[in-house]
């Protein structure tokens, strides 16, 4: 099974070669194929503080670990964000399923990989490492407590 | 657009659908997130990107004249088209857009009251279609900096006690929030507001439908409430000059203040300059602040969250 790396390769690899309305373009796609939140999120997201606060549009994210320390990544992010929900189904493709501590030590240069700095802007795509950040991060929070090993 | 001062400068969604093939009119989305063209625009609406295509991607400045002409000669804007701007976010995009144009002189600009969102209740069409025109030629003139404010003259104006508008969110202003946690800090050392500003976050200036409010509404706020003076002289920031220029647009042409500037340096520039004046806290602060001396004990950074 390739690693999250790999597949993040794979996937990063689509957008080379791409104009910036095609790279748009494939970020809808991915937006488009984010998967709508489960029906239990649903009741979770009521109830659990999971709102990514500092984006304006709502962005929900859960970094979760089943016993055998594999991550699961669920998202939820607003329609009018579909660059962020994009860039979401992206992580959320490469991560699920892959050990946790594997993600906790993902590589942070997806984004210069991905050629979305000259499509977005320095100021947004900050904000898409911010999210890449808190990915990891929620990961290696898992991986710290002991579920990833 | 009964009411406002200058309502010309503000159509229904009902005028835009009417014109969408109108050649005289050039419909132009800007979005803070630009995906949303890509995924639909109003049919033949072309895009003007805030971060690509109106700033420097050098210098922190706008695109010079030159860049400008060429930017709407591609969309085959000349300089006697009327420009529609629309877009995400209440129309701040379209309206920072709007305040560009107008900083090159473009005569005739307007905004769909209401952007994408009201369009979108309205239940009208989307189009996905690449949209292009054939060239035109445009003549763009120097940039307009009577609706422009740079650095020292935000500090004279600031000195002097006149009009001052901080459009961010309360917990900006007060200075409890530079950036957001797992965030990086877009670049400001220092957090509060400069002194003497007033506090209006700029939603306050809009329904939740888009549209904006009332003039009876607006002037309650500006007028009644803050006793803004509309023949004084204001400058209105916010963080980088984006939402300022939405409340720059609701004071020059729906409550028709004599003279409004925009200040794009914004946070982003005051909260990293030496030597000037900041106020924390939820009160404006007076330009008795304004000395040159160190800055207060109070000012000194936010514990930074982030590694």
């Amino acid at each position: 099974m390739a690693s999250v790396q790999e597949r993040l390769s794979e996937l990063i690899g689509e957008f080379a070669d791409l104009d910036a309305r095609e790279k748009l373009e494939l970020l809808v796609d991915f937006a488009n194929g984010l998967p709508p939140l489960p029906a239990e999120y649903e009741a979770r997201k009521a109830v659990e503080d999971r709102r990514v606060r500092e984006c304006q549009t709502p962005v929900f994210l859960w970094m979760e670990s089943d016993g055998t320390a594999t991550a699961t990544f669920v998202a939820e992010v607003a329609p009018e964000a579909p660059t962020v929900k994009g860039f979401v189904a992206i992580l959320a493709a490469a991560v699920n399923g892959r050990p946790v501590a594997e993600v906790a030590s993902l590589s942070d240069d997806m984004l210069d990989r991905m050629g979305l700095a000259d499509v977005l802007g320095i100021l947004r795509t900050r904000g898409l490492r911010a999210i890449v950040a808190r990915v990891k991060r929620g990961f290696a929070e898992l991986a710290a407590a002991g579920t990833g090993n | 657009m009964p009411d406002y001062v200058h309502p010309e400068v503000l159509v229904s969604t009902d005028w835009v659908a009417e014109h969408l093939s109108d050649p005289q009119v050039r419909i132009v989305e800007s979005d803070e997130d630009r995906a949303l063209y890509t995924q639909g625009h109003l049919p033949g609406a072309v895009e003007i990107d805030w971060a690509v295509d109106l700033q420097c991607q050098v210098e922190r400045d706008y695109i010079d004249r030159s860049a400008f002409e060429k930017l709407c000669a591609e969309r085959g804007i000349s300089n006697d088209t009327t420009v529609v701007f629309y877009g995400d976010q209440n129309n701040w995009w379209a309206c920072y857009a709007f305040w560009v144009f107008k900083l090159y002189g473009h005569k005739d600009c307007r905004i769909m009251n209401g952007g994408r969102k009201r369009w979108d209740l309205d239940t009208r069409p989307w189009s996905s279609e690449r949209v292009s025109y054939p060239h035109a030629s445009y003549a763009a003139q120097d940039q307009d900096l009577a609706i422009r404010a740079l650095r020292d003259e935000v500090l004279k104006h600031q000195r002097a006690g006149k009009q001052l508008l901080d459009v961010r969110s309360p917990e900006e202003y007060r200075g409890e929030r530079m950036h957001m946690p797992d965030y990086p800090n877009e670049g400001a050392i220092r957090g509060g507001h400069i002194p003497g500003a007033v506090n209006v976050p700029w939603p306050m200036n809009c329904h939740d439908d888009g549209t904006f409010k009332s003039v009876k509404d607006l002037e309650k706020l500006y007028i009644k409430e803050l006793k803004m003076k509309r023949r004084s002289p204001t400058i209105a920031y916010c963080r980088i000059g984006e939402r300022s220029s939405l409340t720059w647009f609701v004071l020059t042409y729906l409550l028709g203040f004599g003279s409004v500037k925009n200040y794009d340096g914004s946070w982003l520039e005051w909260g990293n300059c030496v030597r000037v004046p900041i106020a924390k806290g939820g009160e404006p602060g007076g330009p008795s602040a304004a000395s040159a001396s160190p800055p207060p004990a109070s000012a000194s950074p936010t514990p930074a969250v982030h590694a």
